[in-house]
């Protein structure tokens, strides 16, 4: 039976610094997320995984059509996050669209930010183990402005790109 | 180089991949019909002559460009040798090694693509490294062996970061 966290992240939190891998020309990259969030807008969605269903054909598309929107709204970066290595969402990607559309797909290998933000979850039917709800949130300057979670990891509804777009 | 124990000291279990030995049981993930199924590794490989091979990650880069196509070019040759079955196993989930399968054209060859999602097999065969910097954790060292009713009776252990002995073409020519 999958076993979920409680969310530890509410609007007008600081969103927590945590390392995150990015692949870069030479391989894996760290980024700081922390230095990433400070004095921008940024948009950061997560999911439970690269190459899923849901995720797939739903909500990383919502967000490769709403990025026109969140440019127009002085978004400065969209940020995907999700428990997989930099080597798969890289090619997740580049396979999804999303990378050409300029979103930064970003590997929280070990799921110690999804942890820190109480988000994790584990289905070993699916072989899934720390992997992230699904969420999407708005964060200026480091700070949650705006928080949808998806009650269902099997459902994108309310942490979807357009949902997400229509709030700010 | 092949059969050779492997201690780890963490666990203070001591394991190995070694002539004669069966795998340890394991649940595995693969990708069905209706989605991912659970695969009872020793019911799997019960009766059968079958060939098992592990590395590091889909999508990673030597496994992408050496192991993985080793075995595709050699798939026809261990069937002529009477494997009925040929698994790759990745410590990775089955949504992202379907996707990996089909990219590398190892699904089409018939290669089958299972998830050591919790790193259990991996664990007790004492074939885990991490190296965080990369995002791996709990992930496969390169081994290749073949199988008969679950006995290893060949087997190729790649030191770690290598891919050398436990190609296909290097499995293929112990046989």
């Amino acid at each position: 039976m999958p076993e979920s966290a409680e969310p530890r992240i509410a609007v007008g939190d600081q969103v927590p610094d945590a390392a995150l891998l990015r692949m870069g020309a030479d391989g894996p990259e760290t980024i700081r997320l922390g230095e990433r969030l400070a004095g921008r807008k940024v948009v950061i969605f997560a999911l439970p995984g690269a190459f899923t269903p849901t995720c797939d054909s739903a909500h990383l598309p919502s967000f490769i059509r709403a990025k026109p929107g969140f440019d127009a709204k002085g978004v400065d970066e969209i940020l995907c996050i999700s428990v997989n290595d930099a080597h798969v969402m890289r090619y997740w990607g580049e396979m999804s669209g999303a990378t050409k559309a300029g979103i930064t797909m970003l590997a929280d290998a070990d799921s110690r930010f999804t942890k820190a933000v109480g988000m994790e979850f584990s289905n070993p039917a699916v072989g899934f183990r720390d992997r992230s709800r699904r969420y999407a949130m708005i964060v200026e300057d480091g700070v949650v402005t705006v928080l949808n979670v998806e009650e269902a990891t099997g459902q994108c509804g309310i942490s979807a790109g357009e949902t997400l777009l229509a709030a700010i | 180089m092949s059969g050779t124990g492997r201690r780890n000291f963490e666990k203070g279990i001591r394991m190995a991949i070694a002539i004669g030995d069966r795998l340890p049981e394991a649940s595995l993930v693969g990708m069905g019909e209706d989605g991912p199924e659970i695969v009872d590794l020793a019911a799997r490989l019960a009766g059968r002559k079958a060939v098992v091979f592990a590395l590091p990650g889909a999508y990673t880069g030597p496994c992408t460009t050496a192991h993985v196509p080793s075995f595709i070019r050699t798939a026809d040759a261990f069937r002529a040798k009477g494997v009925d079955e040929i698994i790759c196993i990745a410590v990775n989930d089955p949504f992202t090694l379907k996707a990996w399968g089909e990219s590398t054209g190892a699904t089409a060859a018939g290669i089958t693509m299972l998830g050591d999602a919790d790193g259990a097999l991996t664990h007790a065969l004492g074939m885990e490294f991490t190296a965080p910097q990369l995002g791996l954790i709990g992930r496969s060292n390169r081994y290749a062996v073949v199988l008969e009713d679950g006995v290893i009776t060949h087997a190729n252990v790649d030191e770690p970061g290598t891919c050398d002995i436990s190609t296909g073409e290097a499995l293929l020519a112990t046989l």
